[in-house]
């Protein structure tokens, strides 16, 4: 087990999972004095009939709360002073963010303001702004994959003033994350898919990238054991309590890894390609893991073939020698990918020349290429990366990604 | 008796002044090789106008400043204050501090263990971190820098030497 | 995993781990917006020497701090109450303790009487609720450390308090203080965390986010504390025994006490015999006695305990025998490792009969008295035969 020569690791935040997990939740609130929380979600969430199961878990133990579901699609500055507005005038004292990343970023933002007493968000963006914690804040994520219920940071985005705040703090951290399978039940599987793959995303670059650690190790292990058997069963079955909530808890568990590891090339390219062509992150994540563990492969082969053990099991561990672990590792995740596409009716995308907007219209001309591997050295997540990327290093590999075609490795540029 | 004492925490004057002496050599190198190499001149060139960043220790210094006036990239000496910075590299301390100007780590390492706290716009700090690792190539010998960066880049010789001989010149005579 | 069984876990412990994790204490302060921290400490000579680098650490941050540095094992609430004044008086922010249990106890019950602004520390009770946060505490990590220091409870006068709200901001394991060339303590250290994190793993309740740190810190420990108590493996192998250590604290706080860890408090208390001592001449015992209880799952030992090669060559039906008799050959490298004169049971080490039949009243006052009087019993050397009777068989 590699023992960095330093290392930091931190996950404040109560982990509560279960099919009942909801309940558990309001009772832990009562416990803790809590009387009025604030449901911030968006409309997507309320009509799917999410915050009727939260409202009746809380109404058992808690006398009051009050739902907010204006959360847009973009974290916003406007929504988020308006929500903190709310919050006062209503006497709240706590916030429940129920949805993705952009309902958790809206509960943050409204929880600086109004613990810190804030009129301008912007002086408490960057890292470190914060000195004491925030008031109770719970997320209840309702996909799982982006494991945003454990991270510290937080992007707000200033659309008046066409600003993007960005906030890192360890008091960022919710103070519980609620995992409960009936808030994943409804996931179509194409949503099930790519955003499954973005949490084995997250497990495996936190385990081959630069900040790896013990913790970090342990729960990108344990997350791929749960995510890699359970992702086919929830995409096939979405009726699946048990897979459901072991997917939760994958997520979970792979988003505390990245959180104290960070990530690399994978997110580097898929937020590239993101801002530039509009691909969903699950399904670009999707599409570069395997080219971001073929071109680190030269520097991380040992330490990817130790992922073959929670992806396959032991008998094809043993069965595999050892320098070819890491290419079995590879040849696993296009396979997944492969099954996910053959599941989902060929929406989940295995390169990026299949990736479809909802009119059948390529997202991905070939000629953004170039574009989106400028875009991509403006990303903080080569840092992490083991290998270094240039300009030229993006374009090769967002060209086979296109074709969909295995990295030529003998072309990576070796440090 | 009294239960408690109050405790000075000690002075490093040492690694203070050797902090202090390398960090102005490093930004009197990023000013030398803004003038002397491309890529150095591309990556100033494509970054704000009035860009200007600070790199050094937390919580009293030693800090360098270095940025762009009337086009040239100058060291602009090492009080951080008074000056808007784009951004600031806060090295968590001391000792951390003395380890990268030790090159025992290299800042995109040090990044990695969380001895430095980047406080500003992630493209600027990137484009920093290229800069940072260009000079150390030029500073150091092949067998330090190895260490110091993730890939050693496969320069032309005449980069390297004339590269290395102008670097040096124009940080230790300051043109 | 049991999805049926409810899953919860919490660790509020920040872990700073490595080469000169100490210089980074002034801001963590500062992150919690302290600068005017109280060192808590004790008088011993490992203490005195990992004092002088604490606050050599903190040299060039400006700072100034308080400093008591006379915890014993005699520490009572009347000495927190002056130190709870003490603070107040002179606006110190923050806790800093530095060493083994008994210190960080003290602090934890510090932080308590000065978080809830309790009039009277003398008169704090495990009854006293804990609901709400505390002000910052740090631990650093000395390799006098029982494995409780990063845990939500602290033993003071007799008392247990449990709140997760105990447990520290941050533990710091630096590689100065994990290694200060005293192998017995590392040693004690390492068996102590062994103990309880062996109980943690194979319990009935399955839980996979506290398994990822029991997992870690047995893995962590199996791999390193003989080295590091041979003193072979350095600075490296202490520091990574020091991080299971402060693991199996964040383990402990989300299981509770079980068999071993039992045994090991009564015979501390009683005898001041470091739980880790203790713990390894009960170990296999225990086990033993787990393995023919329903629903432990002592195969998932093997993992950690073997590494990943040996665990993918091994099948399932042998996996309890092989991990006990890994834990058995570790025991006793360790216990070689420690040198000759390490006591083989409570009766060599110093534990007269008249103390033993202490140990077993307490024990037998305990809900698992039936199983832990005859462990006690093994683990004084010998069998009186008048305490055979109404054991459970």
């Amino acid at each position: 087990m590699i023992v960095p020569d330093y290392y930091e690791f931190c996950c404040r935040v109560k982990l509560l999972a279960g099919h009942d997990a909801l309940e558990r939740m309001a009772d832990v609130l009562a416990e803790r004095g809590i009387k009025k929380p604030l449901i911030v979600t968006d409309k997507g969430v309320a009509g799917a009939g999410l915050i009727d199961i939260v409202s009746k878990a809380l109404s058992v133990s808690l006398n009051a709360h009050l739902v907010a579901d204006t959360v847009p699609p973009d974290s916003d500055l406007r929504v988020v002073n308006e929500l903190a507005a709310f919050y006062r005038d209503e006497g709240c004292d706590a916030v429940i963010a129920v949805g993705g990343g952009s309902v958790m970023d809206t509960a943050k933002g409204i929880n600086i303001i109004v613990s810190e007493n804030a009129a301008d968000l912007m002086a408490f963006s960057g890292v470190g702004a914060l000195k004491r914690p925030l008031k109770p804040m719970v997320a209840v994520p309702t996909t799982a994959g982006t494991g945003s219920e454990v991270t510290q940071v937080a992007v707000i985005k200033d659309h008046e003033r066409h600003l993007k705040m960005a906030f890192g703090s360890y008091f960022l951290l919710p103070d519980m994350a609620v995992l409960d399978s009936r808030m994943t039940l409804t996931v179509p599987p194409f949503i099930t898919a790519m955003t499954g793959m973005d949490a084995i995303s997250h497990a495996m670059e936190a385990y081959y990238c630069l900040q790896k650690n013990p913790l970090s190790d342990a729960h990108s292990l344990a997350a791929l054991s749960l995510l890699y058997r359970n992702l086919p069963v929830v995409t096939e079955t979405p009726g699946d309590r048990e897979a459901r909530l072991e997917m939760a808890v994958g997520a979970c568990l792979a988003g505390i890894a990245f959180s104290n590891s960070m990530v690399g090339m994978v997110h580097n390219l898929g937020h590239a390609t993101g801002s530039v062509c509009g691909v969903p992150h699950g399904l670009c994540m999707a599409i570069f893991l395997p080219y971001g563990l073929e071109y680190n492969m030269h520097k991380r082969g040992d330490i990817m073939g130790e992922l073959l053990l929670p992806l396959a099991g032991e008998a094809e561990y043993r069965e595999t020698p050892r320098e070819q672990r890491a290419k079995k590792v590879v040849s696993l995740v296009r396979r997944m990918n492969s099954k996910l596409n053959e599941l989902t009716g060929g929406r989940h995308a295995r390169c990026l020349r299949e990736v479809v907007d909802r009119d059948g219209v390529p997202m991905v001309p070939r000629e953004v290429l170039p574009e989106i591997a400028r875009a991509a050295l403006l990303d903080g997540a080569s840092v992490y990366n083991p290998e270094e990327a240039d300009y030229d290093d993006n374009v090769m590999v967002l060209e086979a990604a296109w074709e969909g075609e295995p990295l030529d490795r003998g072309k990576v540029k070796g440090g | 008796m009294e239960l408690v004492r109050d405790v000075q925490a000690g002075k490093k004057p040492f690694k203070r002044a050797y902090v202090g002496i390398f960090l102005w050599f490093t930004g009197k190198a990023v000013q030398a090789a803004a003038r002397s190499d491309e890529q150095v001149k591309r990556e100033f060139d494509a970054l704000p106008d009035d860009f200007a960043f600070s790199m050094g220790c937390l919580p009293n210094g030693p800090w360098m400043v270095v940025g762009k006036e009337e086009g040239a990239v100058k060291y602009l000496g090492g009080n951080p204050e008074g000056r808007h910075q784009h951004l600031r590299l806060k090295i968590k301390n001391l000792e951390a501090a003395f380890l990268i100007l030790t090159f025992q780590e290299s800042t995109a390492m040090a990044t990695v263990r969380n001895r430095i706290i980047t406080d500003g716009e992630l493209p600027h700090a990137l484009a920093v971190m290229r800069v940072l690792d260009i000079v150390e190539v030029y500073l150091l010998p092949r067998r330090i820098a190895k260490l110091a960066v993730k890939r050693y880049p496969r320069w032309p010789l005449k980069r390297k030497l004339f590269g290395r001989f102008a670097v040096y010149t124009r940080t230790l005579l300051g043109f | 995993m049991n999805p049926e069984s409810p899953i919860s876990f919490t660790c509020l412990v920040k872990i700073n781990s490595g080469d000169r994790a100490l210089e980074n204490l002034p801001m963590e302060l500062s992150g919690f917006d302290a600068a005017r921290p109280l060192i808590i400490t004790g008088k011993d000579a490992a203490d005195r020497k990992a004092l002088r680098t604490l606050i050599r650490a903190f040299g060039d941050s400006g700072m100034t701090f308080g400093l008591f540095d006379g915890v014993t094992d005699t520490t009572d609430l009347a000495v927190i109450d002056v130190l709870k004044r003490t603070c107040l008086e002179k606006d110190y922010d923050a806790i800093i303790a530095l060493g083994g249990a008994e210190i960080v106890d003290a602090a934890k019950v510090l932080n308590v009487s000065l978080s809830l602004k309790v009039p009277d520390a003398r008169k704090i009770s495990a009854e006293t609720p804990i609901r709400g946060r505390l002000r910052p505490l740090m631990v650093v990590l000395t390799a006098g450390a029982t494995g409780l220091e990063t845990s939500s409870v602290s033993r003071f006068e007799g008392m247990v308090f449990r709140s997760e709200y105990l447990a520290p901001n941050l533990v710091v394991i630096d590689p100065r203080l994990a290694d200060m060339g005293d192998g017995k303590r590392i040693a004690e250290s390492g068996l102590a965390a062994l103990g309880r994190l062996v109980e943690a793993h194979i319990s009935t309740d399955k839980n996979p986010f506290r398994d990822a740190y029991s997992f870690t810190a047995i893995r962590l420990i199996a791999e390193n504390l003989k080295d590091a108590v041979a003193g072979h493996g350095g600075k490296k192998a202490a520091t990574a025994v020091g991080n299971g250590v402060a693991m199996s604290g964040c383990v402990f706080s989300n299981t509770g006490a079980f068999l071993l860890h039992k045994l090991g408090q009564v015979v501390y208390d009683v005898r001041r015999i470091h739980p880790g001592l203790t713990m390894s001449m009960a170990m296999l015992d225990v086990l033993d006695l787990y393995r023919r209880r329903d629903g432990h799952d002592l195969a998932a030992l093997f993992h950690p305990l073997a590494g990943d090669e040996e665990f993918a060559l091994s099948r399932p039906e042998d996996r309890v025998d092989g991990a006990l008799s890994l834990l058995r050959r570790l025991i006793a490298d360790v216990r070689d490792a420690m040198g000759k004169d390490t006591p083989r049971n409570l009766r060599e080490a110093g534990v007269p009969w008249y103390m033993m039949e202490d140990v077993l009243e307490r024990l037998e006052a305990d809900p698992d008295g039936p199983y832990l009087r005859p462990l006690a019993e093994r683990m004084w050397g010998e069998e009186p035969s008048h305490l055979k009777k109404g054991q459970p068989t």
